[in-house]
């Protein structure tokens, strides 16, 4: 399926390009309506930190080197490394300071999280194309691309997506470096220190490879290698283990100094992280042990099941074709040395989405980020679905009459009927991402009776901000409730809201109030009723009928309760 | 053609499946505006202050966009149960039923666009005779330590104040104040239950002693009934200590409530005995050893 021909190959490069921009272009323009969510106001502050930092950098080096700079602008957020802050920072100071190329601030701050989830869809269709073949590899950058909480997170100035697609492009580099030579090898070292710059998930990349590089090994190679005490380990694990720590240390300011202590308090933040709430099937849990089919449930409701159906059939359709089956093993060489290839990364791939999974399994690993802790999967789980829809493509093939066939009319026809759900759910989901349910459990409205989580992160204000700037008093006091206040005042800057609203976080100050729909919260809506004298919204913000955020406005006069 | 590579048409009718779905699920539901033209037809059937419910429970906030405060006011969206409607209204979409009036007969069914709209009766309805949350204003409330009772006083204008997520609920402008901080009062306000559901109830957290809510000259059924509880919030960490509620009538304890966290919104019924058809004082006294975040609520009816 390796594209031979050097026309091959640079149609492939414009292909992914095409998708990549494609993509860019499509969250950029579905972005003004998007509110920026709870945890983009704490980056919007680092990354306004950081760009002081760059600001002294370009200008007086020495100094931005020296501890006091460092720990000064670099203090903020430091739970979290710097990578993508990182660009953030810079995209804030070029692309919206300098150049104006971005009015909103926000957009500026976002953008490089669109580009590194377009990178995604892109390799996704590269390392597609290379293994199953240019139709299926793109269909699976599609599938991934067009999923509604997928699309959600990729517009966000956060880390969720930027990880998945530091830990695809990383292992597709590793891949890459599996064919030998030591290009490959040094860029995965490199990308490594990247991803474990962008978020703390890489750090259960080395396990997946470790277990990949036994898988391939096989048992007779594994057993010479314990008896000889020596073994030939890929390059780019060694790369891994020493590039990766070197990149990692130097993207992140933080660390120059006091590292020790520094790295642990990093390390201690994430393996002792504080417990959220989330609602699952109607039960808000607050701690553990959380439910242990979260995960499982959540794909299962989340993800277009046209993907997870043709991601099933690619694990079907990888199970008969390996290689040690003792049909398969009386191939000719040829055939069996391209199944023992496609073993190969295919293994990859399942080892990459179990161990994305593999938290999960534990009752004692928080669930209240909903389906982005796992999105590390969702390439993998795509590739395969590429896999599933090449099987069924050559299955069909026959169906056709050859005048349809030469024009290629079934491909286009099976890749446009595998597509289009997800094409319309996604785009129809927007702004109301993390509330988009599929089909399968009843779509928006099953979801809400079955009690899964509408939101978190408070981003619908984006939803209702022409009604807050149409119907708000002059000057009123907004309360902002789930939105983070950085995340208000950057919408009040970037001119999404007016500027003589105030968020406040004093429901009783307040003159208008925001409720963002999760099950705990509702406790703040009965302090509403009470305090504003009303059960009555002034607008309701909905998805497909179900109610995701409202607004209240005070009565002119306030009401005794009866 | 083989059966085998026919069920392979599985895989592209799977996705035009899914895509005819989504679209019709995502038709099917009502439009925000849909609502607001249901509500003439509402109002239309509403003659004797029927209970509004709406099914599924989850289209509430839209229904009270629509309906407003007039067809679904505070008292019967934060209601206590349903025991004290005659008669409610169901007003529902999507086919769902109103769990809480399963079992009411249906005295009429109207649809209007996407709504379905049911009168149904009570089977066995209580008459209410006197409601203490509705009284609130003509009580006595006291805090009672070592023996004294300090007299709380009635602030019609009180500062308004609401906690948020972590906080106390709302303290109501209307009130009975009494001394040791804002939130040592007696008044009413909405506190969320163990579903999270709302409950309207008379907040009377304990100090060192004991809370005391006298009524006067109640008239009286054959019992005095309610529920009581500790917002959720604060309930579901099962950490704090018991709160005690005796209930007095006419000077004689005719019950004594004990409540645990985790009990949630528990009901209590008092019976009158001798005190049955009469007028007399009914008196609520709250305590708990451990008063620290004993946010008590209760509501309570004679019937």
């Amino acid at each position: 399926m390796k594209p031979s021909s050097l026309r091959g190959k640079v149609f492939d490069a414009f292909v992914a390009v095409l998708l990549g921009a494609g993509y860019v272009a499509l969250l950029l323009c579905t972005v003004k309506n998007l509110g920026y969510a709870r945890d983009e106001g704490f980056y919007f502050r680092a990354a306004s930190e950081y760009k002081k930092w760059f600001d002294v950098l370009f200008t007086d080096p020495a100094r931005a080197l020296d501890q006091s700079s460092v720990d000064a602008y670099w203090r903020e957020n430091h739970e979290h490394p710097a990578f993508v802050k990182s660009l953030f920072a810079l995209s804030f100071k070029f692309l919206n300071v300098q150049w104006h190329v971005f009015q909103e601030a926000g957009t500026a701050f976002r953008f490089p999280g669109m580009v590194l989830s377009s990178l995604g869809v892109s390799v996704t269709y590269l390392w597609g194309r290379r293994e199953i073949g240019r139709l299926a590899g793109f269909v699976a950058a599609l599938l991934l691309a067009m999923q509604p909480a997928m699309f959600y997170h990729s517009h966000l100035a956060c880390f969720d997506v930027a990880v998945m697609s530091m830990w695809l492009v990383t292992t597709y580099a590793y891949s890459r470096s599996l064919e030998g030579g030591i290009g490959w090898a040094v860029v995965t070292g490199i990308l490594y220190g990247l991803e474990l710059d962008t978020k703390h998930n890489a750090w259960l990349l080395p396990p997946a490879l470790i277990l990949h590089f036994l898988a391939t090994r096989g048992l007779r190679l594994l057993r010479r290698d314990l008896r000889s005490g020596r073994t030939r380990m890929p390059l780019a694990l060694f790369t891994m283990a020493t590039i990766g720590p070197v990149v990692f240390y130097l993207c992140w300011p933080w660390i120059w100094f006091d590292t020790g202590h520094r790295l642990s308090a990093y390390i201690a933040f994430h393996t002792n992280h504080e417990y959220y709430n989330i609602e699952f099937l109607g039960t808000t849990y607050f701690r553990p042990p959380m439910p242990h089919l979260y995960a499982w449930v959540m794909t299962a409701a989340t993800v277009p099941t046209i993907t997870l159906s043709c991601f099933l059939l690619g694990l079907v359709k990888s199970g008969i074709d390996f290689p040690y089956w003792r049909a398969k093993r009386s191939l000719p060489l040829a055939e069996h040395d391209a199944l023992e290839a496609s073993w190969s990364t295919r293994s990859l791939w399942l080892l990459c989405l179990l161990t994305s999974y593999a938290p999960w399994w534990s009752a004692d690993t928080p669930i209240f980020g909903g389906t982005k802790h796992w999105i590390t999967a969702y390439p993998f789980m795509c590739l395969f679905a590429g896999v599933g829809f090449q099987w069924t493509r050559e299955r069909l093939k026959t169906l056709a009459p050859a005048a349809l066939r030469r024009a290629n009319v079934p491909d286009a026809a099976l890749a446009a009927s595998v597509i289009a759900g997800p094409v319309f759910m996604t785009l129809h989901a927007h702004p109301w991402g993390l509330a988009a349910y599929v089909p399968l459990v009843g779509g928006e409205t099953g979801g809400a009776s079955l009690g899964l989580n509408r939101s978190f992160w408070g981003y619908t204000t984006g939803a209702v901000q022409d009604f807050l700037n149409a119907h708000a008093p002059p000057h009123a006091e907004v309360y902002i409730h789930d939105t983070a206040y950085d995340s208000w005042i950057r919408m009040v800057r970037d001119g999404r809201l007016r500027s003589d609203l105030s968020g406040t976080l004093t429901l009783s100050a307040s003159n208008v109030s925001l409720f963002h729909d999760e099950q705990h919260m509702v406790r703040v809506e009965y302090q509403l009723w009470v305090d504003y004298g009303t059960v009555r919204p002034a607008t309701v913000g909905v998805y497909d009928g179900v109610p995701i955020v409202w607004v209240y406005l005070r009565p002119p006069l306030p009401l005794p309760i009866h | 053609m083989a059966p085998k590579t026919l069920a392979w048409l599985l895989v592209p009718a799977l996705g035009l499946g899914e895509l005819f779905s989504a679209m019709y699920l995502s038709s099917r539901p009502p439009k925000l505006e849909d609502w607001s033209r249901a509500a003439p037809a509402l109002a239309a059937m509403r003659k004797q202050h029927e209970l509004v419910v709406i099914a599924p429970d989850w289209a509430d906030p839209n229904a009270r966009y629509a309906f407003g405060d007039a067809l679904m006011p505070l008292a019967d969206v934060a209601r206590p149960d349903e025991s004290r409607y005659a008669r409610a209204i169901e007003v529902s979409i999507l086919g769902a039923d109103a769990p809480e009036l399963r079992g009411w007969p249906v005295v009429d069914e109207r649809h209007s666009g996407k709504f379905r709209f049911r009168l149904v009766e009570n089977p066995a309805p209580a008459k209410v005779l006197y409601d203490f949350v509705d009284h609130i204003a003509d009580a006595d409330v006291f805090d009672a330590q070592g023996g004294h009772e300090g007299h709380c006083s009635w602030n019609k204008a009180a500062r308004r104040e609401a906690g948020g997520l972590h906080g106390d609920p709302a303290y109501p402008s209307q009130r009975w104040e009494c001394a040791g901080g804002a939130w040592h009062f007696v008044g009413a306000t909405v506190v969320e239950d163990e579903k999270w559901r709302g409950r309207r109830c008379l907040w009377s957290e304990p100090g060192a002693g004991y809370v005391g809510v006298r009524f006067h000259d109640v008239p009286l059924g054959k019992v005095v009934r309610g529920y009581a509880t500790l917002p959720w919030w604060i309930e579901r960490e099962l950490k704090g200590a018991p709160v005690d509620m005796k209930v007095l009538i006419g000077g004689d304890v005719a019950l004594h409530y004990v409540h645990r966290d985790g009990d949630g919104w528990k009901p209590f019924s008092a019976p009158t005995g001798a005190h049955a058809g009469t007028r007399t004082d009914v008196e609520f006294q709250v305590s708990s050893v451990r008063p620290r975040e004993r946010q008590f609520c209760f509501q309570a009816d004679t019937r």
